[in-house]
């Protein structure tokens, strides 16, 4: 950690541009456009900013152990792994929530309810709050597969528009919490770079719609 | 579960080598100067405590204890920190003999296992915890200690974050409902979730002028210029006047450039009731100590006094500590058997001269060169005579 750079962890992917901009909103100095397809690290010798990019579920490990001072990550992300870092602006990007969906007219399995989901943290979580002793299946992607093919009787996973679930034949059946970028800090670097990182958050406060 | 291999140690376990171990020591070296010289007196521990006492009053969450179960079926803890022993022995014993006690530790304290890496389950901690003192200037002792110590260790830049766990305390509970939605709250701020706060606030339907306050308070207290922008938010300002005394003696005693004011700063540590702080330092990505008033745990012992502490991470204080390369000097008297009397000799005469003699004979090693580079001295004791380069 060099003095007064701050290192940010930016979200490869669809959040990156969104986030991008919003910086640029706030007056930093940043290159209008910018290639990242292949980059994992990316300077702004003007603004003494590095950024690095990586996987969205990976930005939180980056900040907890203080190799990056803030970064951009996902609540989703944020709840499922509940790291020490500081929650400092909800961005109000990538807006969407996390819910249970399955085949429409189902219940849950009397004895064993299956759900499959990429959040096995949020979804035993959610299901222990209203009183229901669940088995969680890990999947990684497709999860609308499980109840399709008799896996799960439930999923839980992030719904945008509802599109990928209706083309899957599936119904949402409870909304389990809203999801949105959030701006999260380092606790150390919180403190020892305390006016640039309120500084940040304050100019990007303004932005937020 | 998998078999264990030889390699292996229990998760979050750590070896401490021989480089780590002589760096490790020249912090508590240091540091028992520093407190002895500052009057504080050193004492130790059982590493075992009853769970029903210590476990118990202890500030360390249930779920990260380790426990075991002794012959009689007591349940017993691995000392999860050393502010809850030092208060039994405290209130027990020491206190019968002076007031107040300045009392230092160097000791090892065991967290719960966790599944990640980075985050040891047995960590060294020095600490002082004085008691029985109840004004402002034990708590500016204890703040200029850890100052004057983190100086001392050559670390340059590192902060301070001074909070007040009675002040928030009274700050939300008079702009909240009831008991749930003040846990909720404070629990938020101890994870330092502004947006969750912000969050949490708008769904308990409190009436708008306590909303507001709760966000302004939440606003000011982060970005504060000047700490008498708390006292708005007081109605009793008994413990505001407290912190304006302490912060005007931190004054005097030149440490402000070291401080940040944060009324928004709360700990998991649930037997803090006054001042609290957190230690940051440049190049570690986690706090390097903490430290704060209690004045509620002794009476747990059975003793009403007030007392205050800190303790500070070892391996913390290495990560932010300048990487200097410790060069010691060394010898090695090597000697071939015939010649042990004179070796005896060569060796007793080194180390009268206080250097760090090792001595080997050539019998018992395959690979002389590999063995010497070792050393930053060699005297070689053969059948000829002494041949050195010491």
């Amino acid at each position: 950690m060099t003095t007064n750079q701050l290192t940010i962890a930016m979200p490869k992917g669809r959040i990156f541009e969104e986030a991008y901009d919003m910086l640029i909103d706030a007056g930093f100095d940043l290159p209008k456009t910018m290639d990242i397809s292949r980059k994992l690290m990316l300077e702004i010798p003007g603004e003494n900013i590095r950024f690095i990019l990586a996987k969205p579920t990976d930005v939180p490990t980056y900040v907890e152990h203080g190799v990056a001072d803030i970064g951009i990550a996902g609540k989703d992300t944020l709840l499922e792994q509940q790291r020490k870092v500081h929650e400092l602006l909800d961005l109000k990007i990538s807006n969407c929530h996390i819910a249970s969906a399955g085949l429409p007219q189902t219940k849950l399995d009397d004895i064993a309810p299956r759900i499959a989901t990429k959040y096995p943290n949020i979804a035993s979580a959610y299901y222990r709050e209203i009183g229901e002793q669940v088995e969680i299946i890990a999947l990684n992607g497709s999860i609308e597969l499980a109840p399709m093919i008799g896996l799960a009787d439930r999923i839980v996973d992030i719904v945008s528009t509802g599109q990928t679930l209706k083309e899957n034949g599936l119904v949402e059946y409870d909304y389990i919490t809203a999801v949105s970028s959030r701006l999260i800090a380092n606790p150390a670097s919180y403190r020892m770079k305390n006016k640039r990182i309120t500084d940040l958050v304050r100019r990007l406060k303004k932005c937020v719609k | 579960m998998s078999t264990i291999r030889p390699f292996e140690k229990p998760l979050g376990m750590r070896d401490t080598l021989p480089t780590i171990f002589e760096k490790k020591e020249s912090i508590r070296q240091i540091g028992r100067e520093f407190l002895l010289g500052r009057g504080f007196e050193f004492i130790k521990t059982p590493t075992l405590e009853y769970y029903e006492t210590v476990g118990k009053s202890s500030a360390i969450k249930e779920s990260n204890l380790f426990k075991l179960v002794d012959s009689q079926g007591n349940t017993l803890v691995l000392r999860p920190d050393m502010t809850t022993p030092i208060a039994r022995i405290a209130t027990t014993k020491l206190l019968n003999e002076k007031i107040p006690l300045r009392l230092a530790y160097f000791s090892n304290v065991f967290r719960a296992q966790e599944l990640e890496g980075g985050r040891p389950a047995e960590y060294e901690q020095m600490g002082i915890e004085i008691i029985g003192d109840d004004s402002v200037y034990a708590d500016c002792e204890a703040i200029l200690t850890t100052i004057e110590f983190m100086k001392t260790l050559e670390i340059a830049t590192f902060k301070i974050t001074i909070g007040h766990a009675g002040i928030l305390d009274a700050i939300i509970r008079k702009n909240v409902d009831d008991e749930q939605q003040y846990s909720v709250l404070h629990q938020l701020l101890v994870d330092k979730n502004y947006v969750g706060f912000e969050e949490a606030v708008h769904s308990f339907n409190l009436a708008p002028e306590q909303a507001t306050i709760l966000f302004a308070f939440l606003q000011e207290a982060t970005e504060l210029t000047n700490i008498r922008q708390i006292s708005k938010f007081l109605y009793d300002k008994d413990m505001f006047i407290y912190m304006e005394q302490l912060a005007s003696v931190l004054e005097i005693a030149n440490a402000l450039d070291y401080i940040d004011f944060d009324f928004t700063l709360a700990s998991h540590m649930n037997y803090y009731t006054g001042m609290l702080f957190e230690v940051f330092a440049e190049n570690t990505g986690y706090p390097v100590g903490n430290g704060g008033r209690y004045d509620g745990l002794l009476q747990e012992f059975g003793y009403a006094a007030s007392a205050i502490g800190f303790a500070l991470r070892i391996d913390q204080l290495l990560e932010a500590m300048p990487k200097k390369q410790l060069t010691v000097d060394t010898v090695l008297v090597l000697y071939v058997a015939t010649q042990f009397e004179k070796a005896l000799k060569t060796t007793a005469s080194l180390r009268r001269q206080g250097r760090r003699t090792t001595m080997q004979a050539i019998e018992g090693i395959d690979d002389i060169a590999r063995f010497e580079k070792n050393f930053s001295a060699v005297v070689r004791i053969a059948q000829g005579g002494i041949d050195n380069d010491y």
